[in-house]
């Protein structure tokens, strides 16, 4: 059942509907059910038991991003993405996840993951995604642009401590399956910069996925492996921070790890303990004055807003200061660039219409800044932004790329 | 009383992809944001006139009740359907069709959010200046069918000054143009002004002419804070008396400045009894001398802290208070309802005093905000929809406030219409002549009474 204070949270909607333009899949779709406060109030009605929980109402519920904007906005404090999770939670049991999204998450979760990706990544993978007709897509992204896969994971391409000469620090380094198995270049520069600073770095073996895809299509129960490995882990006394270059990793170690032990009713202390100690890269890096190690960039960056850094994590300025520490790089704010780019976990795959309005609105945005470099610390609004965008308008990149280039 | 066979009809005019009936569909346009519900039988989301007329002649035809929605943000019940039939939703049809920069004025579709509208005009240095606190996602149809009002009242007026003309559908399913693009027109009744905060239920606007403005060079924000609230209302009432026109005189009592702090941490004071927020607006050189005036006001009657903003960028900072007002409030008891009657402006702090007295007496929790500079006052009533004890209560606070309100000369409602919320009240204000003869114009429009049926002229509890 859905906790006890997410139940009341509903008594808490005053239906003003301020949240009805600010949240991206509304302003597609113009229809009630699609906003959050539509989505509020039947569940309102489920939850007092005047409405089926019934297949509509399921399609209705994954009609969302979780991009969180209803949350940020919403003067009664409803805390609604969380409802929404809750509820999604709930439909899981009833409506089972259709085929593709079990096998998905049951390779996020699983061992399995690491010998699938050896295989498919290493050899025929990244050929057969060449192969793919031009007019294939997945979900908005013509196939041909997805990214390709790492030859080889990330973490097995590095020792699993880093070390330097005379340490200055110590830190754990979460990758990710983003950063292991397609961005390998996002993990590469982390360590360069990382060793310029003198930090020394551990990557522990047998980090698993951070579980947060797996939850938020509502499948709690098979991300709870994840959770405890990964606490296991990575809650150490030892280091000055646990880093981590993903938006949606960052949320789940930091705020999501500790929600769902709680809603269960098990001990979180590992997972608030852990919590404290977790920052994102750009949080990490922005303590140091980088200035000095920089050679000049040219060219002209904008940057983008995840979901997962600026709503979950509150994390807008230190990406762009980290930014603009670049020398010869010129840095232009786009319009909207807090606003969704209309990714958002497998929404994009599961409503490419919607989506395609969103991004679509992204794309001119990033557009009008005339930027040839897109910046953006989540790797699934990079796949979403490129995928869209082409190669030729502009290249999106995480920002700690840029300060690895930019790197004397 | 929507049969199959209608629905197959309206299916026809709209297509398949804007006519809604599922019961998830229907319970999502069972609301505003009041608190009655009602479920409708069908939500159609029509794009054009033709759609429109096409739609309401059917109805009209079969008797079925029609009840016309923007954004569904009026807070009197005004866009739920208290008869059941089809909401008319017009959030689909929301094109900006012109903006006429030699003659100032724009024509817009009903379903063009009005945020999203000040944006564009803005952009070429014009002002639409109606500027209601739900502006973020109020349509623009909404607001002339409401007459919302704002925080821009004082200066710049209502909906209702910056309309020149409407397309309209009939009931019948006729359409008609009324008033037109000049400033000035005197042909005829005014059917646009009577049109404009019918709430619904005479007429469905299919286009909108509204005037616009030059958009103002600069502007001033001023925060004045005071031990007494009597104090306040003095400096109100000298602002006005020395023939200064802010462009918002905002007031925010003691319960509310508690609020705002403990949700924002802004550093107000928590023992002040009000906080005013005033704005000046124009011209530097005028600006300039205007918040000297109004600044002096402030000290010379008893502010014990004045603050001016040097930039846009203070404007800002200050407004936040005020901004963050409904946010810190409405999130303290699970329901908000916010009241406003309005009460002759030299009135205002003696209203909110009494406001205070009759809250402790009848022991409900309200905090007051207050367009000051044209005595619209906002109530925030604190409650618990489900604690049916507590809202008898609320119920008895409210009536007693209206009592006192008209008393002074003042009115029911100032800019949020009367809906189902108010109209218990209605023949309280209105006398039996003026609510005959209102009858006969709803009559002249709609003989077969099918636009939104239930609302303030049959509503029974
Ligand atoms: C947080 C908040 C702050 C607010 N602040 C203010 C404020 O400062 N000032 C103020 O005046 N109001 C305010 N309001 C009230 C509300 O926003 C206004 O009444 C607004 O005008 C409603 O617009 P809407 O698009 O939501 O219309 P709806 O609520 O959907 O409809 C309002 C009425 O208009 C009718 N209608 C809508 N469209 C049409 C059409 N095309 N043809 C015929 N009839 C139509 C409906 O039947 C209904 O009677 C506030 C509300 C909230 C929730
Ligand atoms: S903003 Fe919050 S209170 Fe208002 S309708 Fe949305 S969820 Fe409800
Ligand atoms: S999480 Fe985002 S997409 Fe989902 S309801 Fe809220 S604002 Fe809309």
């Amino acid at each position: 059942m859905i906790a006890k204070e997410l139940q009341d949270e509903v008594y808490n909607c005053i239906k003003c509907g301020l949240c009805l333009m600010p949240c991206p899949v509304y302003k597609q779709l113009c229809y009630e059910s699609a906003a959050p406060r539509g989505k509020v109030q039947l569940i309102k009605h489920i939850l007092e038991g005047k409405l089926e929980p019934s297949a509509n109402f399921n399609r209705i519920l994954y009609t969302c991003l979780l991009c969180e904007t209803c949350t940020v906005n919403c003067p009664s404090g409803l805390k609604v993405d969380r409802l929404l999770k809750a509820m999604r939670a709930e439909m899981v049991k009833k409506f089972k996840l259709p085929w593709q999204k079990r096998l998905l998450f049951s390779l996020l979760s699983g061992e399995r993951l690491l010998p699938f990706f050896m295989q498919w990544g290493g050899s025929m993978g990244n050929l057969l995604m060449g192969l793919a007709p031009g007019g294939v897509k997945v979900g908005t992204i013509p196939f041909a642009k997805l990214p390709r896969l790492n030859k080889k994971p990330f973490r097995e391409q590095v020792p699993e401590v880093v070390t330097v000469a005379a340490p200055k620090g110590r830190v754990l380094y979460f990758t990710g399956c983003a950063t292991n198995y397609l961005y390998e270049d996002v993990g590469r520069s982390a360590l360069a910069i990382l060793k310029r600073l003198n930090i020394e770095v551990i990557l522990p073996q047998g980090q698993m996925c951070c579980g947060l895809p797996i939850f938020l299509a509502g499948a709690r129960e098979s991300a709870l492996g994840n959770i405890r490995k990964n606490l296991e882990l990575f809650n150490r006394e030892d280091v000055d921070a646990v880093l981590v270059d993903c938006a949606t990793c960052g949320s789940a170690l930091k705020n999501e790890y500790v929600h769902i032990l709680e809603e269960r009713g098990e001990n979180a202390d590992a997972a608030k303990a852990l919590s404290k100690k977790v920052m994102d890269i750009s949080q990490y890096l922005d303590k140091f004055d980088l200035k000095g190690m920089l050679k000049p960039l040219p060219g002209k960056a904008t940057y983008h807003d995840p979901c997962h850094l600026a709503r979950s994590q509150g994390i807008r300025e230190e990406p762009r200061r980290l930014l603009q520490q670049i020398p010869g790089l010129e840095f232009v704010e786009m319009a909207g660039a807090d606003v969704c780019c209309g990714g958002g976990g497998t929404f994009q795959v599961d409503h490419p219409e919607v989506s395609a309005g969103i991004t679509g609105n992204k794309v001119r945005a990033i557009k009008d800044t005339g930027a040839n470099l897109v910046a953006s610390g989540c790797p699934g609004c990079r796949m979403q932004i490129q995928g869209n965008l082409g190669e030729e308008a502009a290249e999106v990149v995480h920002p700690v790329q840029l300060l690895a280039r930019a790197l004397k | 009383m929507v049969d199959a066979e209608l629905l197959k009809s309206l299916e026809a005019i709209v297509g398949s992809a804007r006519i809604k009936t599922s019961r998830e569909d229907l319970l999502t346009y069972s609301y505003d944001a009041y608190v009655k519900e009602y479920l409708p039988e069908v939500v159609l989301f029509p794009k054009s006139t033709n759609e429109v007329a096409g739609i309401l002649k059917l109805a009209n035809e079969r008797g079925v009740p029609v009840t016309p929605r923007g954004s569904g943000t009026n807070l009197s019940g005004g866009s739920v359907p208290k008869k059941g039939g089809i909401i008319l939703c017009f959030t689909m049809m929301n094109r900006l069709l012109e903006i006429n920069r030699a003659n100032r004025y724009a024509v817009v579709e009903p379903g063009l959010v009005v945020a999203e509208f000040q944006k564009e005009v803005e952009k070429i240095g014009l002002f639409y200046p109606p500027d209601p606190g739900s502006s973020a996602v109020a349509t623009m149809g909404g607001t002339v069918l409401m007459n919302a009002g704002g925080m821009r009242g004082i200066k710049y007026g209502v909906t209702r000054d910056y309309l020149l003309g409407l397309e309209v559908v009939l009931p019948s399913g006729e359409a008609m143009n009324t008033g037109g693009v000049t400033a000035k027109d005197v042909t005829g009744y005014d059917l646009t002004r009577l049109i404009c905060g019918s709430e619904g239920t005479l007429a469905v606007v299919t286009k909108i002419i509204v005037r616009l403005l030059p958009k103002p060079k600069t502007r001033r924000t001023m925060q004045a804070i005071y031990s007494r609230i009597d104090d306040a209302g003095t400096t109100v009432a000298k602002i006005i008396e020395a023939g200064i026109i802010p462009a918002s005189l905002e007031l925010m009592d003691n319960q509310i400045i508690k609020a705002v702090e403990d949700f924002a941490h802004l550093g107000l004071p928590l023992d002040a009894e009000a906080v005013l927020l005033i704005d000046v607006d124009g011209d530097p050189e005028i600006v300039e001398k205007q918040a000297k005036v109004v600044g002096d006001f402030c000290k010379a009657h008893g502010a014990r802290d004045v603050k001016v903003s040097q930039s846009e960028k203070e404007n800002e900072q200050l407004w936040v208070a005020r901004r963050s007002v409904f946010g810190a409030v409405a999130r303290l008891r699970p329901t908000c309802i916010v009241e406003d009657a309005t009460v002759p402006v030299s009135m205002l702090t003696a209203a909110v005093k009494k406001i205070r007295e009759i809250s402790e007496r009848n022991r409900v929790q309200i905090a007051v905000v207050a367009h000051a500079g044209d005595g619209n006052l906002h109530p925030l009533v604190l409650c618990d929809i489900r604690d049916k004890e507590e809202m008898a209560r609320v119920e008895k606070a409210f009536e007693e406030f209206v009592d006192y309100a008209l008393s002074l000369g003042g009115t029911l409602s100032g800019e949020h219409g009367v809906g189902i919320s108010k109209a218990k009240y209605l023949a309280k204000q209105l006398s039996p002549t003026v609510m005959a003869m209102t009858r006969a114009i709803k009559k002249a429009f709609d003989s077969k009474g099918i636009l939104n049926p239930g609302s303030f002229l049959e509503y029974a509890e």
